[in-house]
């Protein structure tokens, strides 16, 4: 069962690391204790080993060999006649808590052994005793002799140590985890704080930020990131509620026509004629209100990405040179003269929405024109980029309303008698970037808009 | 009563203009706020109608212009309802604010109250001897019986009467009785006053020779 929290898997882990390491040297202590405990014992043994060999064959005064020569080697002593030397008397003794004794075999019987010996009746019972350690070699001399004593200081010894060392332990590892602890909680307080300052921006404010003491580290990294996020979504709900308020206005007028014209209407009795205005001008105002709504639909599902652009190669020449022809019409009632230079471009893409940008890009060169004038359309490939470019001779855009004209509902004039939502340049836009491409705007001081449209011809 | 409306979208003038009509009133019209300034510059109207978003100069600046020269009440007629345009408008001089879509009974309703109120008159009901004219009703009453009137001789009585002892020059009554589009004929006002005299008596109109009527 792993908790939830970061801190206690971090606890956790970092105590299991702590218990492991501290094990670690506790053990690797015991073991060098225990190796030095020995090399102490076998030292002892050895020269206890000596004293008892020697004494088993004592070596006459005079020379190292003890011998003349030509002298033959000594008889077997009998075990009667075995005595250690005096001074060496006390090495085998039981005062000493380790009980070093010695037993020494001839022909596999027990020959002599210390007083405080246990007993044993054959060589190879010896090593198997509890507690207990010793060196059993034979002589040269055929003897066995084995030299032992008891391991029970060295492991008392041991035992103490180790319960040292184990306390020790705890009480290192009770202080690492409170370090530990401490210094986890510490390190998360941050998070802890952005998580609480998110909560509280998303639940409310949104153009409230988080404080970003250190920008640098890693948490100071994840607040600048929600931040933008709480940026970006500040600014999103801000464009969709202004929409809905743009989209409402300009739905108020229509309706205010509607509502009048029928109340003025039902005020008294009326003739055919008077009805059939009042229902035409309703109509007007419907349709206009149709066109808005329909526009508005349009922008929100671009808007959503949920328009599947089609994507088929067309003549974009073509395409275009049909939109001219059917704004026509509309130019001639104003003498407006439409010049093009259209060359033959295939392009792949949505044929009938980039209609609707060169037809959006024509009326309003159109109708932003003094009368008599000249709008000139060109349509040529450059670079791998389709570019259509729509000039006209009019007024002009004034420079600090060039920024704007494809926001949603900008208009240039602020009355809205044209039947002009403002939104044809902000769907023209939101049509061009979908296929990829740019649309951008520029006039003269002197007069005169041109809009340039640069799509990708394979896109 | 004569009214100013300047509204840009033409199917709203023309109801707007018709609809003040048919309540007795004499409307003139503009659709620009150039030409609305001008007119309501040029003339005491007894009560303007202003759209806000209008072309060549909208009706904030029309307000302000107006307001250095003219205490006529103004309503103020927009698509905007927030708050602080509201409160823009009412600061900038405007005497009431309607928002579109409006119901045409309302707007009546302000209007009326806008014009009572630089009348300095509080209340709906004028009494005048025997005769109590309810402007909001449009009716008159003569001795608790109500009196048929024709709208022109409501309209008359009405100015009289919220014009009480001021004399009214025939150029006046004209001015706000009648507007471009009908033909006056100055017989017509003689007309109308007898008729009124006839329904309310021969007291209730006094003439000034030379100076014009009064109701007193």
């Amino acid at each position: 069962m792993i908790p939830k929290s970061i801190k206690w898997r971090l606890q956790i882990w970092y105590g299991l690391i702590l218990v492991v390491v501290l094990a670690g040297f506790g053990l690797t202590a015991i073991n060098l204790e225990r190796e030095r405990q020995m090399t102490w014992l076998m030292t002892n043994l050895e020269q206890r080993f000596a004293v008892v060999a020697g004494a088993l064959h004592p070596r006459p005064p005079g020379g190292p060999r003890g011998r003349m020569p030509g002298e033959l080697p000594p008889q077997d002593l009998r075990p009667e006649e075995f005595h250690l030397p005096p001074q060496f008397s006390t090495l085998f003794d039981s005062s000493d808590p380790h009980n070093f004794y010695f037993v020494v075999f001839r022909r596999g019987e027990a020959f002599a052994q210390s007083t405080n010996a246990l007993i044993y009746h054959s060589p190879d019972e010896a090593p198997r005793q509890p507690h207990q350690f010793g060196i059993g070699r034979p002589l040269p001399s055929g003897e066995m002799v084995y030299v032992g004593c008891s391991t029970a200081p060295e492991l008392r010894e041991l035992e103490s140590t180790a319960w040292k060392l184990a306390i020790a332990g705890v009480v290192i590892l009770f202080f690492g985890l409170a370090g530990g602890w401490w210094f986890v909680s510490r390190a998360l307080h941050p998070i802890e704080n952005i998580s609480a300052a998110a909560v509280k921006i998303s639940a409310g404010d949104l153009s409230q930020r988080i404080n970003v003491a250190e920008a640098e580290s890693e948490l100071g990294k994840l607040a600048a990131v929600l931040n933008s996020t709480f940026a970006r979504l500040d600014a999103a709900f801000a464009q969709q509620k202004q929409f809905a308020s743009d989209a409402a206005h300009e739905l108020r007028t229509p309706v205010s026509v509607i509502l009048t014209q029928t109340q003025t209407a039902l005020n008294r009795e009326r003739g055919a004629a008077e009805y059939r205005e009042t229902v035409e001008a309703c109509q007007r105002a419907a349709q206009r209100m149709r066109k808005l709504i329909h526009a508005l639909l349009e922008l929100a599902r671009l808007d959503a990405g949920q328009e599947q652009m089609k994507r088929l190669r067309f003549d974009f020449s073509k395409t275009v040179a049909d939109c001219v022809k059917l704004v026509k019409p509309l130019a001639e009632e104003s003498g407006i003269k439409i010049f093009t230079e259209l060359s033959p471009l295939e392009i792949t893409g949505d044929s009938e929405r980039l209609a609707q940008v060169a037809t959006n890009l024509l009326t309003n060169a159109i109708q932003y024109n003094y009368p008599e004038g000249e709008v000139r359309i060109k349509l040529a490939e450059q670079g791998g980029l389709a570019i259509l470019t729509v000039s006209d001779t009019g007024p002009g855009i004034p420079a600090e309303d060039l920024p704007h004209v494809f926001k949603r509902f900008y208009r240039g004039d602020k009355s809205r008698t044209g039947g002009n939502a403002g939104l044809g340049l902000a769907i023209s836009k939101a049509i061009v970037e979908a296929h990829g491409g740019v649309i951008e705007v520029s006039s003269n001081k002197d007069g005169g808009t041109v809009f340039t449209v640069r799509l990708p011809v394979i896109s | 009563m004569r009214i100013l409306i300047v509204e840009d979208e033409p199917d709203l003038l023309r109801s707007l203009a018709q609809a003040l009509r048919e309540e007795g009133y004499a409307v003139d019209t503009a659709n620009n706020g150039e030409d609305g300034l001008f007119n309501a510059e040029g003339y005491d109207y007894d009560a303007i109608v202003l759209d806000v978003m209008l072309p060549k100069m909208d009706g904030w600046e029309i307000l302000k212009r107006l307001r250095k020269t003219k205490k006529t009440p103004v309503l103020m007629l927009t698509a905007r309802d927030q708050s602080r345009d509201r409160v823009r408008g009412l600061d900038t001089g405007a005497d009431d604010y309607v928002v579109k879509p409006f119901d045409l009974s309302e707007l009546f309703a302000r209007l009326r109250a806008i014009i009572r109120r630089s009348a300095n008159k509080t209340t709906n009901v004028i009494e005048i001897g025997n005769v109590k004219i309810d402007t909001a009703a449009r009716n008159v009453l003569l001795k608790e019986k109500p009196v048929e009137l024709t709208a022109r001789e409501y309209s008359l009585v009405e100015f009289l009467a919220l014009h009480r002892g001021e004399v009214v020059t025939r150029t006046q009554l004209y001015e706000h009785l009648f507007d471009e589009n009908e033909s006056s004929l100055s017989n017509l006002l003689d007309v109308h006053v007898s008729n009124v005299r006839k329904k309310l008596g021969a007291e209730f109109i006094t003439t000034r020779r030379g100076h014009g009527y009064c109701i007193e």
